[in-house]
């Protein structure tokens, strides 16, 4: 599988702001059973305060792989998140994602193809909150056994 | 996993354990997360839909497992000035709705000068396995 590497650096999706409901968040919450009183309905000032990986919720990741379908879906290998500014509720979440790098790995189980991609969230005041760094795993047709043994 | 009340910089030492702690992470919750996320693959949803992309049943969302880390640090935080600045995790095996896994997580490195604590976090098989593992950098204000 042929490495396209110019596409290392390319907006391939800026998505429209999306606003963050309480209702978004407080679900989030009851999901995790999370308990902190810094996040959900009792955030400090009666906002309504985010856990951190809210964060990794936004995703525009799907975009990049409708243009290169000769990849295929593949696997969530991993992510690196670095947090910045809680989400609130009533913020507006703009998500601009590139691609940050491809590279070929070859281990026991035949060469996988890797892509990382990095989602950049800015709320409406245009400060970053996050950065997720995507990392998707690729296996090409002799790879057959758990793609993550070569990391 | 409940939250601490206030973890102060001051008590943290290298070599801390955060955890561990048991979770059987059921399917209710798997699809309840994806749907949480916006996440619409069969493979979160379906034992029937994962089973067609040749996977063994339902998979637990790479996502849902850095959440659960997440979880872990911030619980071990509490609700103080420290604030989780990064986590990274790598996913080396799939994990399974519906089998006991255990949380845990170890503290590594304490930097007294700019107040930062780095930590591993890993999610384990009853068999030892660690399916996720990950690292996470903790910063405490000078306050704290």
């Amino acid at each position: 599988m042929a490495v396209d590497r110019s596409l290392i650096g390319k907006v391939f999706e800026a998505t429209a702001p999306m606003a963050v409901s309480a209702e978004s968040i407080i679900e989030f919450c009851r999901t995790m059973e999370e308990h902190n009183p810094r996040y959900g309905k009792s955030g400090a000032n009666g906002e309504i305060v985010a856990p951190p990986s809210f964060a990794v919720t936004f995703r525009n990741t799907d975009a990049f792989f409708r243009f290169t379908p000769q990849l295929g879906r593949g696997f969530d290998a991993g992510k690196e998140v670095e947090f910045f500014v809680p989400i609130r509720a009533g913020d507006e979440i703009s998500l601009t994602s590139i691609v940050r790098d491809i590279y070929e790995k070859t281990g026991r189980t035949g060469t996988m193809t890797f892509v990382i991609l990095r989602s950049t969230l800015t709320n409406q005041r245009g400060e970053t909150v996050a950065h997720v760094d995507h990392r998707f795993v690729h296996r090409n047709p002799a790879a057959k056994e758990n793609p993550a043994e070569t990391e | 996993m409940t939250a601490a009340s206030e973890r102060q910089f001051a008590q943290v030492t290298i070599g801390e354990a955060l955890g561990p702690f048991e979770i059987t992470i059921g399917k209710p919750l798997v699809r309840r997360y994806a749907a949480a996320c916006g996440m619409d693959s069969g493979r979160f949803r379906d034992d029937g839909e994962a089973r067609a992309e040749g996977l063994p049943g339902m998979i637990v969302p790479g996502n849902l497992s850095l959440s659960l880390l997440s979880k872990l640090v911030t619980d071990w935080i509490g609700s103080g000035g420290g604030h989780l600045k990064r986590i990274g995790t790598t996913y080396r095996s799939m994990v399974l709705p519906e089998h006991r896994l255990t949380l845990h997580g170890f503290v590594t490195h304490v930097d007294s000068d700019s107040r930062a604590v780095e930590i591993d976090v890993w999610i384990e098989n009853d068999d030892g396995e660690r399916l996720v593992i990950g690292t996470a950098s903790v910063e405490f204000p000078t306050t704290a």
